[in-house]
């Protein structure tokens, strides 16, 4: 059943999935080769990128590209469905702790045009809508809650406001226009605290004054009392408690699942698999138990490869940190075809991957761990964190990935560049990814090529 | 001390009872004067306001939190040791926690304006410049503008207009229309604060709420404020269409284009603003074809 760790294309998979198969791979229930998803959901992109071809990414995969299935079919079977916007990260660590509830991002929708290689039009459509191509390819998600084809229509929708990406914002708003009602609520741009208010650390090495902490946490109480009226059951501080245990398993998880595999001598897993688990801490993928089953044998499959020293990617690839998620999947394939390796990343949601405080009153420690969101506070609060990461895993070059259109990316690639060169004198690159770049892959290619150059010549200096 | 402010919802009040010059940085001679090289999204005006408070040797620059571009316009601003500048933050929503958190910034405002010299607001002198701006604003209430007979009228709706961007109501005149309502960011719509100074026994508290409760504005969420308050007046003022005035990269105002064509039925026409100050020949042309169609 095992093989060399080696990434596969979808074709090479159909055989590998065989091979598995003979050997008697167990799957869960929503497991199957990934060749179905190109056949039944038009995720063309699958054929154009590399898998690994270990049993836990075929899960991994096969998790995330059923989601939209599971979602229908936890509908289909009562269960209350809630639509979390924007936050990435808090409010599904309080809905799942309600029993009967699962959220998921309709923000997911940004890669579905990626995925079904933009076939289903859905960026066509939020024009006609009005939202055009000057929007961030989220604006997906707009004719995807019209046309009700991908995910189902949530009971609830939440989501958070005041310090969060205009795009974003917009097109919410533009949906509440279309019908869909939105309980929104308020995110303050973080700030440290001054002289005289008292300080509250947060997680990420980050503090806010408690006046900041307060009213979040006052604004999540509110989220959480519609999501026990929707639950039918009031959300207290033990089910909330033990949501948070739940949730900070999963990060727990996330976080040995990084050390392993970025502080490695080489890449045990490729970097598009480690994109996909580390989206799992948002919202777990809309299921909270088989989150933990996944990224425990992912993280098992990691350890193993390093233990016996195999590697997907070598130790000759250049060590980059990668900022900002990736609008098409395949550029994640690219910076290890140029000879780069993934050792650190800041996907935007770094605060979903912190620990949630587990010595605070549980209101308390969700509102510390939103607040800790790299895009509600100060631009250099994330670049600090960019350094310090860089720092400690010794990385050659920092990456940033621009969003079209994205409001935020217009600025703060420009202020994180600058404080990366200054206090770790490491280059750094920008550039934009669109849903599928096709077409930008001589550009994007020969981008990263003369970085991979340029570190590989410093290195042997 | 002149204190230049980016959003009208900051109270000019407040900066007055400090002793200290509040003024509109979208009204400075010197504002967006030549053009800016921007780099892609960049919104023109929150480069401006960066570039404008770099500038600044004895003046400061209030940015505020209600877009994405100011927010992290502030962030360049400061980036390079500018302590002239403050961020404030404006609520999105209209809930208790937003007020208070409106309340709590002003309060730190004031504590930045002492810092920078100014003097520490007394009840009474804040009241009179409560009412000596309430007073301003019911003066500018009355000189909206009538449209000639043969003239179209039309609402000019968006963002901050700046100082070089005044030839835009020429152009318009020139076209054939007239804007009988100015609802930008620095119009009509800016003239929404109002203090019940008897119901309040605290100054501060009546120009807590007499601002917060009356921010008319498209990044409020939800936004129907903006609806409510365009509704009537684009009716009383008979207006025939929209001019939604926006600048490169401010998501916010263009996501409303479709939303105000769908809520009001009027064409709306979008004139971007972007690096180059000033109205460009494209849009005066642009403005004639709106305007002729329209007669």
């Amino acid at each position: 059943m095992n093989a060399a760790p080696r990434k596969l294309n979808l074709s090479a998979w159909d055989d590998r999935y065989e091979q598995l198969r003979r050997n008697s791979l167990r799957e869960p229930a929503y497991g199957g080769p990934l060749r179905r998803h190109v056949e039944r959901e038009k995720d063309f992109r699958l054929e154009q990128l590399h898998f690994d071809n270990s049993s836990a990414a075929l899960r991994l995969w096969n998790f995330l590209l059923t989601e939209n299935e599971r979602l229908r079919q936890a509908r289909a079977s009562g269960e209350k469905i809630v639509g979390a916007m924007k936050d990435l990260g808090t409010v599904p660590v309080m809905a799942y702790s309600l029993p009967g509830v699962r959220a998921f991002y309709p923000d997911g929708a940004w890669w579905t045009p990626c995925l079904m290689e933009c076939s289903d039009n859905l960026l066509q459509q939020a024009e006609a809508m009005g939202i055009d191509a000057s929007f961030c390819p989220v604006r997906a998600m707009l004719p995807a809650f019209e046309n009700g084809e991908h995910f189902p229509k949530p009971d609830l929708l939440v989501c958070s406001t005041g310090a969060v990406c205009d795009d974003f914002s917009a097109i919410a708003q533009r949906l509440e226009h279309l019908g869909h009602s939105i309980f929104w609520w308020e995110m303050p741009r973080r700030r440290p605290p001054v002289s005289g208010e008292t300080a509250c650390e947060l997680p990420g090495n980050l503090s806010a004054p408690k006046i900041q902490v307060d009213c979040v946490r006052m604004e999540l109480q509110r989220v959480g009392k519609a999501l026990g009226e929707l639950a039918g059951k009031k959300l207290d501080e033990t089910l909330l408690a033990d949501g948070i245990r739940v949730a900070n398993r999963v990060r727990h998880l996330l976080a040995e699942l990084r050390q392993t595999v970025y502080a490695a001598p080489a890449a045990p897993l490729p970097a598009l698999e480690m994109l996909v688990a580390e989206m799992l801490a948002i919202h777990f993928c809309s299921d909270r138990k088989e989150t933990v089953a996944v990224l425990e044998e992912l993280l098992a499959e990691a350890q193993s490869r390093v233990r016996q020293n195999q590697f997907v990617v070598g130790a000759d690839a250049a060590r980059i940190f990668w900022v900002n998620p990736v609008a098409d999947l395949r550029a994640m394939n690219l910076l290890e075809d140029f000879g780069g390796r993934i050792c650190g990343t800041d996907f935007m949601f770094t605060h979903a991957l912190d620990l949630i405080p587990e010595n605070l009153p549980p209101l308390e420690a969700l509102a510390r761990a939103a607040l800790a969101d790299p895009m509600v506070g100060p631009t250099a609060d994330r670049a600090a964190r960019i350094v310090r990461e860089c720092r400690a895993v010794r990385a050659g070059a920092v990456v940033i990935s621009r969003i079209p259109g994205a409001s935020h990316c217009a600025r703060e690639g420009e202020i994180i560049r600058e404080i990366v060169r200054q206090q770790l004198d490491i280059p750094t690159i920008e550039f934009e990814i669109p849903p599928v770049c096709d077409a930008l892959l001589p550009t994007l290619g020969s981008r990263l090529q003369a970085l991979m150059e340029m570190l590989k010549a410093k290195t042997q200096n | 001390m002149r204190v230049f402010l980016t959003s009208p919802w900051i109270p000019e009040e407040w900066i007055r009872a400090h002793g200290l010059e509040p003024r509109g940085i979208w009204s400075a001679e010197e504002f967006r004067r030549g053009a800016l090289p921007l780099s892609a999204g960049l919104c023109a005006f929150a480069e401006a306001a960066v570039r404008f408070a770099g500038a600044q040797t004895d003046s400061a620059v209030i940015f505020t939190t209600s877009c994405d571009q100011l927010r992290r316009g502030f962030d360049a601003a400061t980036l390079h040791g500018q302590r002239r500048a403050f961020l404030f933050n404006l609520p999105a929503t209209q809930t208790p926690v937003a007020k208070q958190i409106y309340r709590a910034d002003l309060e730190r405002l004031g504590q930045f304006l002492l810092e920078l010299g100014g003097s520490a607001p007394r009840p009474e002198i804040l009241r009179r410049e409560m009412l000596q701006a309430d007073e301003a604003r019911r003066r500018l209430h009355e000189a909206a503008p009538v449209p000639a007979e043969n003239q179209v009228p039309l609402a000019l709706v968006g963002g901050p207009l700046s100082a070089v961007d005044r030839n835009l109501f020429n152009a318009i005149a020139t076209a054939g229309g007239c804007v009988a309502l100015n609802a930008t960011e620095s119009g009509e719509r800016s003239l929404c604060p109002a203090f019940d100074l008897n119901a309040c026994g605290d100054p501060f508290d009546a120009l807590v709420t007499g601002y917060f409760e009356n921010i008319v504005d498209v990044f409020q969420r939800p936004n129907t404020r903006l609806y409510s308050w365009l509704k009537p007046r684009l009716l009383s003022r008979r207006a025939r269409g929209i001019v939604l005035w926006h600048f490169t990269g401010c998501d916010l105002w263009r996501a409303e284009a479709q939303t105000l064509r769908e809520v009001f039925n009027l064409p709306v026409l979008l004139l971007e603003a972007d690096e180059t100050a000033g109205i460009s020949p494209r849009d005066v042309n642009r403005l004639q074809a709106f305007v002729e169609t329209l007669k």
